[in-house]
This record gives C-alpha cells, structure tokens and sequence, in this order.
C-alpha cells in the first residue's frame, strides 16, 4: 500500500514535470526554408542542422550561411527574409495568433545580408515588427528593406 | 563556424593576443561595424512602405524608393540618401535572389448549404493546381467558411467538409498531404457581413493559401 501510494506520487511528479516539457518539445512552426544552396544550416539550442528546402524554422532559431549560401524562408504571416552569403540571423520572437494570443516578429540581423519582405503581422500590427542589428533597431511600416550588418 | 568553435576562438584570440606579446593575431578591417539599412519598393506590387532605423543618438525615417543609411553603432544616424539602382544589386544581389515565391490567395465558392462547388470555382481547381506546382515545397492553409443560415456548431462542420472536400481534390492532383493545413471558420469569419439566418453567396466559401 505505501510503495503502491509513493508509486502513485513519483508518477505524478513525472506527468506534472514532463507534461510542459512535451508542450513545448512540439511548438508551432513559424516557417519553412524554401530555398536553399551552399552552405546553409538551422543553429536549434545550439545544434546546428542542415538548411534543406521543406525544413521548418521554429522561434529562437538562428540561420546561417557560408561563403557560397543562400537562404529564404516564408514564415506562417506570409512574411520572407533570405540571407545572402557569410550571413546570420535569429528569430527572437514569432507569435502569429491574431484572433487569440497576438502578434510578434523579431528579428536580430548578426552579420551579412538580409533581405525582408513584410506579412500579416505589419500589417495587423506594425509596431510589433522589430529587425534589430548590432548598432540600430528597425521599425517597419511595410514593406520590402535589405539590410547589410558589417562587423569589423 | 558552430557554437562551441566559437567558443573556443573567444578563448583562443585574447590568449594569442597575450603570448605574441599585445600583437594583434587578426587583421580589424578599416570600417567600423554599421549597418546599411535600404528600402525598396514592394516587388509584387510596387509600393513603398516605410522604415525607422534607430539607435540610441538619434532615429530617421525612410520613406522614399532605394532611401539608405547607415547607421554606425552609438552615431546618430545620418539622414537618409537614395543608393543608386545598379549599387542595390551590386551589394544585395545575392540576398534579393534567395527571396521565396509571393505566397497567393485563392477563393473557392459554394452552393448553398452544400460542399458542391458552384460550376464557376470548379473550373478555377487546374489554374490553383498549375500554381501550386510552381512552389518547390508549397505550404497550403484551407480554411471553409459558410454564410449565417444554420446553427453555429452545423456551420463548423460544413466549412471543415467544404476545406476537406478542397484538401483531398488537392492531393489527389499530387499535392503531398502533410503539406496541407485543413480548418474551419464556420460562419464567423464573413467576407460580407451579414445579419444571421441570412443566405449570402459570397460567404458560403473556402479560402486557399498557398505559399
């Protein structure tokens, strides 16, 4: 009865410790690479991952390319960004769930070459579009900018 | 260069530095770090948006075609000039070429109280299947809609057999299912707003995405 009753309760600490973990293993996508050629890879918790076309993006994600890549993803708000060559960015935020929890997009620009396209979000929401680079913060009332970081 | 590479050249640059005796180990290009920030117009429909590049010094808006600047870190940021056409390729050529097919938006329309489609729509299933097939790795959304006749729990369920109906005509063309998102609105999302129990073509429909 007492180890059947401690049994009970350790299963209960698993389901409640790993039910969030289950939540969050299985996030919405934001995106999916639609082109990719050279080097190109998906940095995910620090793994990195090759940048295939059909591959998903998820929030907090960073992509990256060598000399010779080129990268373009279309996220689920109908935005699109693609990288040039030598070039790295990272999805800090993508929240598109306009009738229940909002809108978000934020991009950091790390090195290189980016060029972006607006979605649904800027137009439901331009203050919530943020694309940030080392020495600026960019606000977006639409549409299509290309921005190049150069770090020394 | 993974993570922990970089890790490692963030231990390795200052102990070289130290053992060659205050040496730099690599070249520092003469150009401080910055960014060039450039608005273009819309490539599907022309227009030009809008852009604020800000820092802490200072913020100014784009607001013209090809309006640049470029903003130094903790400089004010210099007010915006065009960048020549020919330039814009020349730097961001090989950005602009990696930018995805514009997504589109297709509507299908329905006969009343019915998952048949009207004859008019039947007719537009091969122009939707040419243009998925444009798509390397197409995403399509599909979401039915109905007008207000009917209970609101009835309308769910006719919109998602409207969408299902749309989804498998898609797949049996060829179109990978996993590729394919299924949903309803019901009658809640009109294109025309109506009062309820009122009969409207225009609502009784399926939304296609395609991207």
């Amino acid at each position: 009865m007492h180890t059947r009753g401690c049994c009970a309760v350790a299963l209960a600490l698993v389901v409640a410790w790993t039910s969030p973990a289950i939540g969050q293993q299985a996030p919405a996508a934001a995106g999916r690479i639609k082109i990719a050629s050279g080097a190109t890879s998906i940095v995910r918790q620090g793994v990195a991952l090759p940048a295939k076309p059909g591959e998903l993006v998820f929030e907090a994600d960073s992509l990256r390319t060598g000399g010779d890549g080129r990268l373009g993803v279309t996220l689920k708000d109908d935005s699109r960004i693609s990288l040039g060559p030598n070039s790295e960015v990272r999805l800090d935020r993508f929240l598109f769930a306009p009738a229940t929890d909002g809108v978000g997009f934020g991009l950091t620009i790390l090195r290189g070459l980016l060029a972006y396209i607006s979605g649904r979000i800027a137009k439901l929401s331009p203050d919530a579009v943020r694309l940030e680079t080392p020495s600026a913060i960019l606000g977006v009332r639409g549409t299509h900018l290309v921005i190049r970081v150069d770090t020394p | 260069m993974n993570g922990r590479r970089r890790v490692a050249w963030l231990l390795v640059v200052p102990a070289l530095a130290v053992s060659c005796g205050g040496r730099r180990p690599v070249a520092v290009p003469a150009q401080p770090s910055g960014s060039l920030v450039v608005l273009l117009p819309d490539p599907d429909d022309g227009s030009v948006g809008r852009v604020s590049a800000s820092n802490a010094a200072g913020a100014v808006e784009l607001s013209a075609a090809r309006d640049a600047t470029r903003v130094a870190t903790g400089q004010t940021p210099p007010a915006p000039a065009p960048l020549d056409a020919a330039e814009v390729t020349r730097i961001f050529g090989d950005a602009l070429a990696g930018l995805p097919r514009a997504p589109r938006h297709f509507s299908l329309f329905f006969q009343f109280d019915s998952d048949e489609l009207t004859d008019e729509s039947r007719r537009l299933l091969p122009e939707i299947r040419t243009v998925i097939g444009e798509y390397v790795v197409p995403d399509v959304v599909v979401v039915g809609h109905t007008d207000t006749m009917g209970t609101n729990a009835g309308n769910y369920q006719l919109g998602l057999r409207r969408a299902t109906i749309i989804r498998d005509l898609l797949v049996s063309g060829g179109l990978d299912a996993s590729l394919v998102e299924v949903a309803s609105h019901g009658e809640a999302d009109p294109v025309v707003r109506t009062p309820d129990e009122t009969r409207e073509a225009r609502n009784r429909r399926v939304e296609i995405e395609v991207k």
